[in-house]
């Protein structure tokens, strides 16, 4: 039997086989041949997760779109599929034309989230590539990764060629054109390598060398070779409307996690909200015309016949023109039966009139995200939003007719005491009494409030960078107080086991030594620890043990003002200054206004023209 | 009006089950423009049916489905807007325009026929010389799979005709909305009757759909 026909064989025992079998309507259908590059898009996790997210949807749009690219899909098969192919000696293949990873000229990884690492170890071990950089050779593809964990690539360094930082449109074609040179003119791989550290963005790992001192703490991070930049500056695209965004995107057959259009609004947040990591990262806001969107919104419509399309963003209320975009959308959708869904709806910001006509196609649970339970513990965060905010928008959902509210928080946060726990107890008992307070034959029946708490890791390029998690005894017992508070009639909570977090915690604000943990971990049996099922935390530290590191190194740890970060050599357009200031004040509670009633000089002021809010003063 | 069109589901996407198949083609509907009916009610959904729906695993090469349209539509118009909107993968072969009138398919539905590939030929031979062995018993004892059991029952009536050649054998058997003979319980039932021990591993494909003509024979679906 060949390659393929005991590819099919296994196909029979698998579970979920459609995660394996492509064809789905908008799939590249260009030929192998006829493209001299071919790039491995790699999602390391599962179909119905990787085919949910929207930065693989646009680059396999951008890469397909050049005639002289081929981009085709990876995803991590689940255990079942593994020990099938392992079975049948069978490689990873692509999704679409079923090339074995190693034929590719580049393969590319999307870091989305920590835990996903060792499938990232695994797809490479799965494709017959070697792990290790430093293993590979000339025959083997280039190795590279983007998405905002790729701020931090320090844990990934050893396996990662390059890293793409920042926004990836512009970067991803000069990337691929450069690889093209080395294969059509035969560039050695370092000489690929040292000409991809000269595009603006791209980080090669392999280039530096870092030191550090007896107790683990970095006392330096300097280029080896010549000619490579000291710091490495994010891309940034600056006008959304003349940047690449998918007509077309791909349309899975079996449901996937957000089966629907994903239509981004707008990239980045002038919020400010210390914990959150996309809100710095993402930075400057920049928003699409609503004309460039109704063109969009009308051609994806009609190019994947998607039900629904939800508006995406990290603060969707904050848009310019959310109603004249919602009312255009739904006038021109109503006859097509498409209806509008807002994920990240934010409370202070979404208006009344908007939600009305939301609930006119289809009628689904509204979430808010007050993040704490107190002010104080709002203003120590700088979620700037107050109790009065989220009731007033609690009550307006339940006078239109919703009854099903969720209500996200964080617990571990810097600072934190009883007294903000249950102040999200408070909060969840003055939403039912909202919901109560609606006369009954006004109100929607059914009434259910979720309540989720996720415990709090920080990360990088955040004000809570240096910030200690907190251990996961401590974890355990807010958790627990969490559970007594919030038994309350109509209210449901939801929590996480904090091994994750903590282990979260370790990866995302880890050095370079920690490359070495996930290659154990992975050695060790450790694949697809994002799922609960498969995650295996006593596996991971003895990972830690056996490569001689303290994992509350990572985690539960204060770091200093002067400590040199993992991170320091990446810039991401924020300031480390900047970042100290933002964490003294939240330790005063002192909040800091949203970005478009002012700059706060977080550092983009420095490259000109970048962010439109920017006040070149306040360097 | 009604269309009735029949369409292939290729090889590569016989894992995909009979409700995704059926969200594929309203989507694909969706995309290409025509103008469909909706149903009324809280969660409108496009009039369509199936006459059968196809196992999770099989190919099929003539499936059949029945589209309410909201305006007059040329039935060929039908068939060059959806093939454009369909993957490669759902191609769309033939279309025809009904009366609203027109009896629902799966209570016209009588018989399928399946061509069921063999992968090992030597397996395939054995099958193959079972097949008159097996038809001259007077009852073909089979297992048929209810929600909760396995039942004993006698497929000898269900099954119209049966012939081998090399890899491929081929069956027309009893589909109707009471009961069905199952090509995994024909293959079951002949592979005990070739003296085989382990399960035959075979590739199925539906090749038609068939109801009663006026006359009482079978004939395809799609034409009656």
């Amino acid at each position: 039997m060949n390659e393929n026909e005991r590819f099919e064989k296994i196909l029979e025992k698998v579970q979920k086989a459609p995660r394996y079998t492509g064809g789905e309507m908008n799939t590249a259908v260009k030929e192998w041949d006829d493209c001299p590059l071919h790039f491995g898009f790699c999602f390391p996790d599962t179909y119905e997760v990787g085919m949910s997210h929207l930065g693989l949807k646009i680059l396999y749009g951008l890469i397909n779109r050049e005639e002289w690219s081929l981009c085709e899909r990876f995803f991590m098969p689940w255990t079942d599929m593994i020990a099938l192919m392992k079975e049948e000696n069978l490689p990873l293949l692509s999704t679409e034309s079923r090339h074995p990873m190693h034929e590719f000229d580049v393969i590319g990884f999307t870091l989305q989230y920590e835990m996903s690492y060792t499938n990232i170890l695994a797809m490479l071990d799965m494709g017959g590539i070697p792990l290790e950089g430093k293993d590979r050779g000339e025959s083997d593809p280039i190795v590279v990764a983007g998405g905002p964990c790729a701020f931090n690539p320090e844990p990934l360094a050893d396996f990662i060629d390059a890293f793409m930082i920042g926004d990836g449109e512009d970067v991803m074609t000069e990337l691929n054109r450069v690889i093209l040179e080395r294969k059509q003119k035969g560039l050695s791989r370092k000489e690929c390598l040292r000409k991809l550290a000269n595009l603006e963005g791209v980080y090669v790992p392999s280039f530096y060398d870092v030191e550090y001192d007896a107790s683990g703490i970095i006392t330096g991070i300097h280029p080896n070779t010549p000619g490579v930049p000291e710091t490495i500056r994010k891309r940034v695209v600056t006008d959304l409307n003349q940047t690449y965004y998918p007509e077309e995107i791909p349309v899975p057959y079996t449901e996937v996690v957000f089966d629907r259009i994903m239509l981004e609004i707008m990239r980045g947040c002038t919020r400010g909200c210390r914990f959150c990591q996309a809100g710095m990262l993402y930075r400057p806001v920049r928003e699409r015309s609503l004309e460039k969107l109704i063109d969009l919104s009308e051609k994806l419509v009609a190019s994947t016949g998607y039900e629904e399309i939800s508006l995406s963003s990290l603060s969707s209320g904050d848009y310019t023109c959310l109603p004249e975009l919602i009312r255009e959308l739904m006038r021109r959708m109503k006859d097509k039966r498409v209806s509008i869904s807002l994920p990240s709806l934010r409370i202070d910001s979404v208006l009344k009139e908007s939600l009305e006509e939301t609930q006119q196609v289809k009628k689904t649970s509204l979430t808010f995200a007050p993040e704490a339970g107190t002010q104080r513990m709002r203003d120590v965060i700088n979620k700037g939003v107050t109790e009065s905010d989220l009731l007033e928008k609690v009550r307006d959902a339940f006078e239109g007719g919703w009854s099903s509210v969720k209500l996200y928080f964080m617990d571990g946060l810097p600072t934190e005491t009883d007294e903000d726990l249950d102040g999200i107890a408070d909060l969840a008992r003055k939403v039912v009494e909202e919901y109560f307070r609606v006369p009954r034959e006004r109100r929607a029946k059914g009434l259910r409030v979720t309540v989720s708490a996720s415990t709090f890791v920080p990360k990088p390029f955040t004000p809570f960078q240096w910030a200690a998690q907190d251990t996961i005894p401590e974890i355990i017992r807010k958790q627990d107080h969490l559970k007594k508070v919030l038994n309350i009639k109509g209210v449901n909570f939801n929590w996480h086991e904090p091994y994750v977090s903590f282990l979260e915690a370790c990866v995302s604000r880890g050095d370079r030594r920690i490359g070495r943990v996930l290659l154990t971990a992975y050695r060790l049996g450790c694949i697809l620890d994002g799922w609960t099922e498969t995650f295996r935390f006593d596996t991971w530290m003895e990972a830690f043990k056996a490569c001689g590191l303290d994992p509350a190194f990572y985690a539960n740890r204060e770091r200093g003002r002067d400590e040199i970060l993992p991170w320091d050599h990446i810039d991401s357009g924020i300031t480390k200054q900047f970042l100290w200031h933002e964490k003294e004040k939240s330790e005063q509670a002192v909040t800091t206004k949203d970005c478009r009633k002012g700059c706060n000089g977080c550092g983009l002021q420095r490259w000109k023209g970048v962010c439109g809010y920017a006040n070149p003063r306040s360097v | 009006m009604r269309i009735l069109a029949v369409f292939e589901k290729s090889e590569r996407i016989r894992h995909i089950g009979h409700l995704d198949i059926q969200r594929s083609m309203q989507r694909g509907l969706r995309r290409s423009g025509l103008p469909v009916a909706y149903s009324n009610g809280f969660n409108p959904h496009i009039l369509i049916t199936f006459a059968s729906a196809l196992s999770t695993g099989a190919c099929g090469q003539r499936e059949i489905m029945d589209v309410t349209m909201a305006e007059p539509t040329d039935a060929e118009v039908f068939l060059a807007k959806m093939n454009r909107a369909m993957p490669p993968e759902l191609h769309l072969k033939e279309a025809r325009a009904v009366d609203d009138r027109h009896p629902a398919l799966m209570g016209s539905l009588r018989a399928a026929s399946y061509d069921l590939m063999v992968y090992d030929s030597q397996e395939a031979a054995l099958l193959n010389s079972a097949i008159p062995l097996m038809m001259d018993q007077p009852s073909i004892p089979a297992m048929r799979k209810t929600k909760t059991a396995l039942k004993e029952c006698d497929i000898k009536p269900l099954i119209y005709s049966l012939s081998g050649e090399g890899q491929h054998i081929r069956a027309m058997l009893a589909l109707t909305e009471k009961e069905a003979c199952k090509p995994g319980m024909l293959m079951e039932a002949l592979a005990g009757a070739a003296g085989l021990k382990e399960p035959v591993r075979f590739l199925t494909t539906r090749t038609g759909l068939f109801g009663e003509n006026t006359e009482g024979n079978l004939a395809p679906l799609e034409l009656l």
